[in-house]
């Protein structure tokens, strides 16, 4: 498997891909990306017509519906030159699945070739796009964190390197262990619920390990594992919890006006 | 009338060219990297492996050394299982195994504790014997007793399975396959299938004696 | 053996509650996983990449030429003077053991681990003709004593406790008790060597067989594949059609990877070549050697796009790196194979119907693929099932019309929107206590988010105008 080819991102205007996690029960997580893109002066914009990457629908088989989602990401973003999304998982779905999804449509493939060359997601965006591994950053107290490794990031496009890298720089965190970080939490996606079982025996092993870890919290690259993970700490009253690296970055930037 | 094989090669044929994505072998890299190494440091590395693999080791200076090792691991047991001692390669050995009253035979002695072989050679990435079967070398040697003492003449360590390989095909296949068998040993018999705890000498022997023999001028 | 896959959901609930099977399992996968990645690595990181990608074009090369190799095992190893025999499906391999069988008055048959053998029955249709079959791989023997089927390609019994194999024994073999598993061991190992010297004959599976040399090739770690093919007077090599390798080159990269990946091992303790038959003047090993190869479906599966999966070399590494075989074991797979590569192949060798919920039972995290030895794309071919079950009409009514639903909803920002302020209407701005319909299952373990209540694309058009 060969991902497409990125160009060099620097300069170029940013189209943020929010992804439906985010956009209905994380809209926080999307204004602490574009905080921080504005913060390195790059141009940001929100292409209103923007829904889902498809990947619920492709992941269970039906790859019909997810084409169909998909064509709505292409006409969202057609005039977009940089897509940056806070979620390894969509953006792999973007990167990986898309070109072949398309590959033998007149009309839509060239488009799917083309975003999937354009696509990146935020940590890499800024280590790998913008050439940036410290952002300067400084949290307002001293916290102890850890990574949990969202799968598709990490396996289909080798994350975390920079997220730890971003993160490792910015003054006042602290970045421990978490055993098993690039174990898989469960979610899966519509796994959660067809499997619930399995899913949920997955996650009992995954809330274990952060109970076990000094780290107060653990930080990851995807809303859905978040989603996941945080809905077994709650349930079980932890007092730790799941925070997206987007968000802890941003807590850390000079000039806060949100 | 078509048979089984015939329905089965034709469906495969059926379905050539495949579509399996291979590309072109550059060479064969050794699954462990060694380097040119000489005679003295295979021996070495040869040793460092086979005690990671809870082998054994003696290294007697010369053959008479070798003799009274192999004698002082028989102990008080008066019949051994071994290879003819002519495959074994050790000058002096059957006149000392009658002086001591040791019965040596190649038939499948449930009751004997010791087998004694020669090998065709030792792979030293692997710490690794092969032994080939023959005439006058029968598997039980080094397969029923629960005590194996193999000797090993300082020419047979190799550098590893590769190198093997190459010698098979320098030697001519036939040769290969002349022999009905050829057994990689690496280390005594093991299980970890009790709740992965390890343990030694399930069905094969549970001890190995390598007998490394040191400046031997016997012919190899 | 029979295919209860279809049962994965159910039989997969009862097994999370049995706690003592999910910690051995537990213990057991994450150790050989440590184990490998020592094993692999030692070397440096890329080096053991290199060797993974050595191993897969080694297997894709035979494979691309399977039915030329498989010509040219069959007339060499008939020259090395052991008899190759050829069965389509399973009943036609039990048939021919038997008939070996009976053409040599064997009565009593001692096994080494065989996969294969288990896939077609063999065992049952021997005793059913009477004739007695030792397993004696000692997780096999195990398996074989509590009669359960394996639930691990390489590691049968890591679903048991040390506690209740001693049970096993001392019920069934009257072993005085002990908690010692050497103890244990050395007690099988007498019992199973009077069976070894008894046997008529010897049967085997084959790890690879190579064509150039015309040789069956096995390991293991126990001494009990040499057993069974020295004493007994006639040996059976069971082996897949897709076990052929080209060189002897190749087989020394696969032979070497192999116990690496499955458990951090250079070589396993005993690697094994066989040519063929005793030669004249010695005086052990078998007088007859047969090797049967089996297809049962591996030629349907040669046409297809999932053709990859036939280079397998039942390592193990996936199922000890797949975070849903580490929750249920092996038996919810309900077959021979369980794990990521037993997702694939139960389907594929039994029919998609007979085993619907395996391509769904994966989060799709990719840590096969990670450590497979010959790169398979293992969670590609479970995507493509999916679309398979999809195609052959076998989603559920329920997801059909549910991901129909989300489709529409997701293809206008206006419905996506209007979707997104009805859940936040309907849930009050509160976490909802329980998701609906088919989402319910989410709610057993876990809470849901509120919905925000003001999505992050009001949030910017109010806040950017655009």
């Amino acid at each position: 498997m060969t991902l497409p080819k990125r160009e060099d991102p620097q300069g170029k205007r940013v189209s943020l891909f929010v992804t439906c996690l985010v956009d209905m029960l994380y809209p926080a997580t999307g204004w602490a990306v574009v905080d921080i893109l504005e913060y390195l002066n790059v141009q940001v914009d929100f292409p209103p017509n923007q829904t889902c990457c498809g990947q619920p629908g492709f992941n269970a088989g039906h790859r019909a519906d997810a084409r169909q989602v998909a064509i709505q990401f292409l006409k969202a973003f057609k005039d977009a030159q940089v897509i940056v999304t806070p979620s390894g998982s969509c953006a792999a779905m973007v990167r990986h699945e898309y070109p072949d999804l398309f590959a033998e449509d007149p009309l839509w493939g060239a488009e799917a070739a083309r975003v999937a060359a354009i696509t990146w997601e935020i940590t890499e965006f800024i280590v790998d796009g913008l050439g940036i591994t410290d952002l300067h950053l400084r949290l307002p107290a001293r916290n102890v964190f850890a990574f949990h490794d969202a799968c598709h990031g990490l396996r289909m496009l080798g994350l975390g390197r920079a997220a730890r890298a971003l993160l490792g720089s910015t003054e006042n965190a602290v970045v421990g262990e978490l055993a098993e970080s690039d174990v898989c939490c469960g979610f899966g996606g519509l796994f959660s619920v067809k499997m619930a079982d399995v899913s949920g025996a997955m996650l009992e092993r995954k809330i274990s390990q952060i109970e076990a870890c000094p780290a107060e919290t653990i930080v990851c690259g995807d809303a859905s594992c978040l989603m996941h993970i945080n809905g077994g700490l709650s349930r079980q009253a932890s007092s730790k919890s799941v925070r997206h690296i987007a968000e802890i970055l941003a807590a850390g930037l000079p000039d806060k006006t949100k | 009338m078509s048979t089984s094989r015939d329905r089965i090669l034709d469906r495969l044929r059926a379905a050539q060219p495949l579509a399996v994505a291979v590309k072109p072998s550059n060479g064969h890299l050794p699954m462990v990297p060694l380097g040119g190494q000489s005679p003295a440091g295979l021996r070495a590395q040869f040793i460092e492996q086979a005690e990671k693999l809870a082998c054994i080791i003696h290294q007697p200076a010369a053959g008479t050394d070798a003799i009274q090792t192999v004698l002082g691991i028989i102990g008080a047991d008066r019949l051994i299982l071994s290879w003819g001692l002519e495959h074994i390669g050790l000058p002096g050995f059957a006149e000392a195994l009658a002086t001591s009253g040791i019965r040596a035979t190649q038939a499948r002695e449930a009751s004997a504790r010791i087998g004694v072989t020669g090998v065709d050679a030792c792979l030293a990435a692997t710490g690794s014997l092969v032994i080939a079967t023959g005439v006058g070398k029968p598997r039980v040697a080094s397969l029923l007793p629960p005590v194996h003492i193999a000797i090993v003449r300082p020419g047979q360590i190799i550098a590893d399975f590769e190198t093997w390989v190459a010698l098979q095909h320098r030697n001519g296949p036939d040769d290969f396959r002349a022999q009905a068998s050829q057994v990689v040993i690496s280390g005594p018999s093991r299980t970890a299938d009790i709740a992965m705890q390890l343990i030694l000498g399930m069905h094969g022997p549970g001890e190995l004696h390598l007998v490394i023999v040191g400046a031997y001028r016997g012919n190899i | 053996m029979k295919v209860t896959s279809n049962a994965f959901i159910p039989v997969a609930q009862v097994a999370l509650l049995d706690h003592e099977m999910r910690r051995s399992v537990h213990e057991g996968t994450t150790t050989a996983y440590q184990k490998r990645l020592i094993g692999m690595f030692q070397s440096g990181e890329e080096h053991g990449e290199a060797m993974r990608q050595q191993a897969a074009q080694a297997k894709r090369r035979a494979l691309s030429r399977l039915p030329q190799l498989l010509e040219q095992a069959e007339a060499n190893l008939t020259a090395n003077g052991a008899h190759v025999l050829w069965a389509e499906d399973g009943d036609e391999a039990n048939r021919l053991v038997l008939e070996i069988a009976r053409r040599h008055g064997a009565q009593s048959v001692v096994k080494s681990k065989s996969m294969v053998s288990e896939e077609i029955g063999l065992n049952h249709a021997l005793e059913g003709q009477g004739i007695e079959v030792i397993e004696t791989d000692l997780g096999e023997y195990i398996i074989q004593l509590a009669h359960e089927t394996p639930s691990h390609i390489v590691a049968p019994v890591i679903h048991k406790s040390l506690a209740s194999i001693r049970d096993l024994f001392i019920q069934q073999l009257e072993m005085p008790p002990t908690d010692d598993a050497g103890v244990m061991a050395r007690f099988a190992r007498q019992v199973l060597r009077a069976k070894f010297i008894a046997a008529d004959m010897g049967i085997t599976g084959g790890n690879f067989v190579i064509a150039e040399t015309r040789t069956v090739c096995l390991v293991t770690n126990e001494g009990n594949g040499r057993l069974v093919t020295s004493l007994p007077r006639i040996h059976i090599a069971i082996v897949g059609i897709e076990k052929i390798v080209e060189t002897l080159a190749d087989y020394a990269t696969l032979t070497q990877i192999l116990p690496r990946s499955a458990t951090g091992q250079s070589l396993a303790v005993y690697t094994h070549m066989y040519n063929g038959p005793r030669r004249s003047g010695e005086t052990d090993g078998p007088e007859e050697m047969y090797v049967i190869f089996v297809d049962n479906g591996r030629s349907e599966i040669y046409g297809t796009k999932y053709a990859e999966v036939l280079t397998c070399i039942r390592c193990g590494a996936c199922m000890n790196a797949c975070p849903v075989y580490r929750s249920t074991g092996g038996h919810a797979y309900g077959w021979v194979y369980p794990g990521p590569v037993g997702a694939v192949l139960t389907p594929l060798l039994n029919g998609l119907e007979n085993a619907r919920p395996l391509p769904h039972a994966s989060s799709l995290c990719g840590a096969c693929k990670q450590v497979c030895p010959v790169d398979i794309d293992l969670p590609r071919m479970l995507l493509d099932l999916r679309d398979d079950l999809f195609q052959q009409g076998h989603a559920e009514g329920i997801w059909k019309w549910g991901l129909k639903l989300w489709a529409l909803g997701n293809q206008s920002p206006l419905l996506f929107e209007l979707g997104g302020r009805a859940a936040r209407t309907l849930t009050g701005g509160r976490a909802p206590r329980k998701l609906p319909g088919p989402l319910r299952g989410w709610s057993k373990f876990r809470d849901f988010p509120p919905f925000a209540k003001k999505s992050f694309r009001q949030q910017w058009r109010e806040r950017r105008g655009t």
